[in-house]
């Protein structure tokens, strides 16, 4: 893209009321990263999420996707994202394999290619098992890999995550990263997700994004940011701003843009 | 455009999979097969006592559609409009509440296409309905020699009105993530209009009273129970329908990047 990067976000900011949960925000991430938007609850990382996948304008700023422009040239830009909200998008009453053939369609996936790409993102994210139950019987673990399957069934340039391993036991946190971890590296697709969980970052990211109070606080790779400090001594002092401390069982935030 | 037809599909499947649809359509058999009988015992009391009396003349102008069908039909509109909203209220604030318009809006459709989607997905359950009220003039068929024309005529005209009625009921769920807003609010507006035609006999005569005549339900509604099939009746029904989409178009728009 004429040498430019994969997403480039310039200036963006979001407003809701008088709250600003977002300010002036910019980065721009390459083909192939592995980016950790860190931070603690309601600093406004759901927010940047949901601009930069459409879900939410701006209210000042833009984004570009692999060239296209967010505002003027929606669709295109859609096509490139997968995108796993924190609560995984799912019809309760529909059956996994035929909500992902659904989701596949308004992806764009071609007819011709539909099955294979259904197949396929079954088996990446182990579902093959219960490919015939109805979603609503599934444990969360499952809900949450149906989720992601929905995010890398058309298989698009970048992964939007948003805290993907939330909620989940520790046994299918490993896995949930591990299938992060080989989607970005095996398919060199382009990951960001979000998280306050330190470790999380530390086990999967190559670049970290820490934003506080609506505002990025450090851009850095890992080695960088830890190279001074722990991540976490980083953590607290970029987030000290805020009264409280990030605490990982507390409401997720973003609700407040709900 | 293309994925109009994907999004209906799931919404019709995603209806007939819980057991709402079912309790809906029987619920209406119920209350339409009430008003039928009733309405055809008392004609047939009346063919009795006309004979009694020998008034001969009398009862050759006695016929099933004016005095039975009609009526019927009648009854059957003012049960859509409570029955209607029902139907239609999970359209858009099911989607918002279970999160899953993320997906919708995240995916690379045109609002258009959503909105289209969403509205054709409901017209599947109310032609149904539609159905089911042909169903009891088609027993007539067995026993007697109701006008066909006039009843296909009433159908149509059935038909229309439920759509308008639909229209009215997305909309309304395109605004609000309460189902039982979106359904209050779309039976009070179809009631409004469906009774619009009692402050018309109230204005004075003239261009005001000729409009509010003209925006209510019921004044293009009648014309067809009695067989005809006027055009302007159509270009109302297609011009509320169209307008109402606009609407929802609109509402969703006013979500996204501008």
């Amino acid at each position: 893209m004429r040498g430019s990067g994969l997403i480039e976000v310039e200036g963006v900011s979001r407003r809701f009321g008088d709250l600003v949960a977002v300010r002036d925000v910019s980065f721009r991430i390459e083909r192939g990263e592995v980016v950790g938007l860190l931070g603690p609850n309601g600093a406004g990382k759901t927010t940047v999420m949901r601009i930069l996948t459409g879900f939410l304008p701006a209210s000042e700023g833009s984004v570009r996707v692999a060239g296209h422009r967010l505002d003027s040239d929606g669709i295109a830009a859609r096509r490139e994202i997968g995108y796993l909200p924190e609560t995984p998008p799912l019809y309760p009453e529909m059956r996994v394999e035929s909500y992902l053939r659904y989701a596949a369609t308004i992806q764009d996936v071609p007819r011709s290619v539909r099955g294979a790409r259904v197949e396929h993102a079954l088996a990446r994210c182990g579902l093959r098992e219960v490919q015939q139950r109805v979603i609503r019987t599934l444990s969360k673990g499952f809900r949450q890999r149906v989720g992601l399957a929905q995010a890398i069934v058309h298989e698009p340039k970048v992964l939007v995550l948003d805290e993907p391993t939330s909620g989940l036991d520790p046994v299918q946190v490993l896995e949930i990263r591990r299938l992060i971890s080989t989607l970005a590296q095996d398919e060199g697709r382009t990951v960001i997700l979000s998280t306050h969980i330190l470790p999380e970052v530390e086990a999967i990211c190559r670049r970290v994004l820490l934003i506080a109070d609506g505002s990025i606080r450090v851009d850095g790779s890992l080695e960088e940011v830890r190279g001074t400090d722990t991540l976490e001594a980083v953590f607290l002092r970029e987030a000290a701003g805020r009264s409280e401390r990030p605490d990982p069982g507390e409401a997720p935030d973003g609700e407040r843009s709900a | 455009m293309r994925h109009v037809g994907a999004i209906a599909a799931r919404e019709v499947r995603s209806l007939f999979v819980t057991p709402a649809a079912y309790v809906l359509l029987a619920g209406y058999s119920v209350l339409a097969g009430y008003f039928f009988f009733v309405g055809l015992g008392f004609f047939v009391q009346r063919v009795q006592q006309v004979q009694q009396l020998q008034m001969l003349e009398y009862l050759q102008r006695m016929n099933l559609n004016s005095e039975v069908i009609a009526p019927s039909f009648g009854s059957f509109s003012v049960i859509l409009v409570f029955l209607i909203p029902l139907v239609t209220m999970r359209t858009f604030a099911e989607e918002r509440a279970n999160g899953t318009f993320e997906l919708l809006l995240t995916s690379p459709l045109s609002t258009w296409e959503i909105v289209l989607g969403k509205y054709l997905g409901v017209l599947a359950p109310i032609l149904l309905l539609v159905g089911i009220s042909g169903c009891f003039p088609a027993l007539l068929l067995l026993y007697g020699n109701p006008e066909l024309l006039q009843t296909l005529a009433g159908l149509l005209g059935l038909f229309c009105y439920s759509a308008a009625l639909a229209a009215i009921g997305c909309f309304a769920s395109a605004l609000t993530q309460n189902q039982i807003v979106a359904a209050v609010v779309a039976i009070i507006v179809g009631l409004i209009l469906y009774l619009l035609e009692f402050l018309a006999q109230l204005a004075p005569p003239g261009v005001g009273q000729e409009l509010i005549r003209y925006l209510g339900l019921s004044s293009h509604f009648q014309p067809a129970l009695e067989g005809v099939v006027r055009t302007q009746d159509l270009v109302y029904y297609a011009i509320i329908v169209t307008f109402l989409l606009a609407l929802m178009r609109a509402a969703i728009e006013s979500l996204r990047w501008r």
